[in-house]
């Protein structure tokens, strides 16, 4: 028996690890792509609604039919189509989604960002931030929702409005950490400015949180607004999956029209499963812990 | 009129059980050109001295008090605006860990190029042409293209010559220099170090090196303070300190230092523990550790005497200390 020899040969040198980008390492993930699928179909649903389906309006033939080739979600007690009310309603839900995650990010940002640096503001921020935190949001945003008149855009103000405490968490906690980093010394002691320092060192280090942030507000937003419209507190000018629910209630046609309920909550599903599958993974993809550096 | 005279210079941070005094009362001096180490242990106040004179304490909790005069200019009650004016430009600082000091998320060449850009004004050509010139100073190969390095492309020495080339984008006055070659291993030290002499030759400034490192000092300083508990406990030029240190404190650390010309079967320790600064010791800081204290270090507080020929010592028995130690 002769020992087992170890050449050169018998270790095949390394392939050289391809670079791959960020971005698509990040795609890669089959969870990933998927959600990604969803978010840019009903994308395209919301911009190019009035090219799929006609806005739902008036009274139709066709009352309380299941979904058939005609009417692929079926309809409902005034004959108006599910599908088209679904497909307007992506429109209302990915906009106030949207534009409601994006005002939490840049109060919760700002908000952020300033207490993980002045210092003195910090004490004032946190106690505002553990306060909103601690709030019952529902029930604040129902009585802000009744009192002034419902339209996408007090909705966005409203939910955008309740959502900023946790980006402003997130944000300072992180801030904090970079805040302490010798580099941030190194910059003051290069005489840079605090509004500097805080938006060209600190900011930087924050945005891919940032990312993770939008998507998993803009999922919580989609939620509330589903409930704020299901609660009769929507836009009553504007289709929303949260209205579709509503009208399916409203007429008694719950119990028996189950496609008037069933399509507009797995939109709903998906969409808020895509945003917040799409957040966490995105996090998990950059944090070098996670994947070998 | 000096370049840097900083002149009864506190320090004190919150505490849980009240004020932690750093620094108490430093006083000391550097003119151009010249070096100037301050020497101590872990906690002996030398890094807050040295960030109290970047105005980096500005910030509370730390309350700064005393006289930090650059050119004849009082430093300490400059306002924020007028603060950030002389950062960079009058002072330069050089951090111990490079890798944390230099911005992760930047390449090297954008960080120089956006200081050069800010604070001088100079365009995007002007600033990189100068960028690749400070690089190329320092000793960088191929300086033209490590522009677009992240720090962690950099070698820990390499790292470091970038952070020189950052500070002294600026051409400031004094370079601050906090441990500049702690994270550095030794052939490197030498390196960085030499680097650090050369510029300051060439440019004059006046250059304030922190350090433990007694190698160091020997090699580069002009003069020395040491520090223990916050005080300076004894200044004098690098050749007074080390024929014949006049506090005991010096001549602990000069005998802890490894010799080739002695032959000892056990490397000297100072006994002990550096003081609490929350709970200062009466009398001497150094009193407990120190083989020659007698009962006046436990109650007096020697203040740091001027001695013949330009030096100083904060010792109750700096006349024996200088005895024993000259030979």
């Amino acid at each position: 028996m002769s020992a087992p020899v170890l050449t050169e040969q018998a270790l095949p040198p390394a392939p050289a690890a391809p670079r791959r980008s960020f971005l698509s390492g990040y795609l890669r993930q089959p969870v990933v792509a998927l959600s990604v699928l969803v978010l840019l179909v009903m994308a395209v649903l919301a911009v190019f609604a009035p090219l799929i389906a006609d806005e739902p309006a008036g009274a139709g033939a066709d009352v309380l039919q299941p979904p058939s080739g005609a009417h692929w979600f079926g309809t409902d007690d005034l004959g108006q189509d599910i599908f088209a009310q679904v497909v307007w309603g992506t429109r209302t839900s990915m906009v106030i989604g949207l534009a409601a995650s994006l005002l939490a990010i840049v109060l919760g940002t700002a908000i952020g960002l300033a207490a993980a640096y002045f210092r003195p503001f910090d004490a004032v921020a946190t106690v505002i931030t553990d306060v909103m935190l601690a709030l019952p949001t529902l029930p604040l945003m129902i009585m802000l929702a009744a009192v002034v008149s419902p339209s996408v855009t007090t909705l966005t103000l409203i939910i955008g409005f309740f959502a900023w405490p946790e980006v402003a968490r997130l944000i300072r906690s992180q801030g904090l950490v970079i805040s302490a980093m010798p580099y941030i010394d190194g910059a003051r002691v290069l005489g840079a400015t605090g509004w500097r320092i805080v938006t060209r060192e600190i900011l930087p280090a924050v945005v891919s949180l940032m990312v993770v942030s939008v998507l998993l507000t803009a999922s919580r937003a989609v939620i509330s607004e589903a409930g704020l419209s299901f609660l009769g507190l929507g836009d009553p000018d504007a289709w929303s999956w949260g209205r579709i629910l509503l009208n399916a209630q409203r007429s008694g046609t719950i119990a028996i029209a189950w496609w008037q309920t069933l399509f507009p909550s797995l939109a709903i599903l998906f969409l808020v499963l895509a945003a917040t599958l799409a957040g966490t993974r995105f996090n998990d993809t950059r944090d070098p812990r996670r994947n070998g550096g | 009129m000096s370049l840097l005279e900083i002149a009864d210079l506190k320090v004190a941070f919150p505490g849980p059980t009240g004020p932690v005094n750093a620094v108490n009362g430093v006083s000391l001096r550097i003119e151009s050109g010249q070096t100037l180490a301050i020497l101590g242990e872990s906690g002996s106040g030398k890094s807050v001295t040295a960030q109290a004179v970047t105005g980096i304490l500005d910030v509370p909790p730390a309350t700064v008090s005393g006289s930090v005069q650059l050119r004849g200019r009082e430093l300490l009650t400059l306002s924020r605006k007028q603060r950030e004016r002389v950062s960079g430009e009058e002072i330069g600082m050089v951090f111990q860990d490079a890798m944390a000091a230099l911005n992760p998320v930047f390449t090297v060449g954008h960080q120089i190029v956006e200081v050069l850009r800010v604070r001088r004004g100079m365009s995007r050509a002007d600033a990189r042409r100068r960028a690749v010139e400070l690089v190329d100073r320092v000793r960088i190969p191929a300086a033209k293209d490590r522009m677009r390095d992240y720090p962690h492309q950099f070698s820990g020495g390499m790292r470091q010559r970038i952070m020189i080339a950052l500070a002294i984008a600026l051409e400031p006055d004094l370079l601050i220099a906090d441990e500049p070659t702690t994270a550095l291993d030794v052939t490197v030290q030498a390196q960085v170090m030499e680097l650090l002499a050369e510029i300051q030759r060439d440019s004059g400034m006046g250059l304030l090196l922190i350090t433990h490192d007694l190698g160091v000092v020997a090699e580069v300083a002009d003069d020395v303070a040491v520090m223990y508990a916050g005080r300076i406990v004894e200044r004098g030029t690098v050749e007074q300190i080390f024929a014949g240190p006049a506090h005991p404190y010096t001549e602990g650390l000069l005998n802890s230092m490894p010799r080739v010309d002695r032959r000892d079967e056990q490397l000297y320790a100072i006994p002990g523990a550096p003081p609490n600064p929350a709970r200062l010791p009466a009398g001497c800081p150094f009193h407990l550790r120190c083989p020659r204290a007698t009962d006046e270090c436990r109650v007096v507080l020697p203040p740091l005497l001027a001695l013949p020929a330009d030096r100083a010592s904060a010792c109750h028995h700096h006349e024996e200390v200088l005895d024993a130690t000259r030979r």
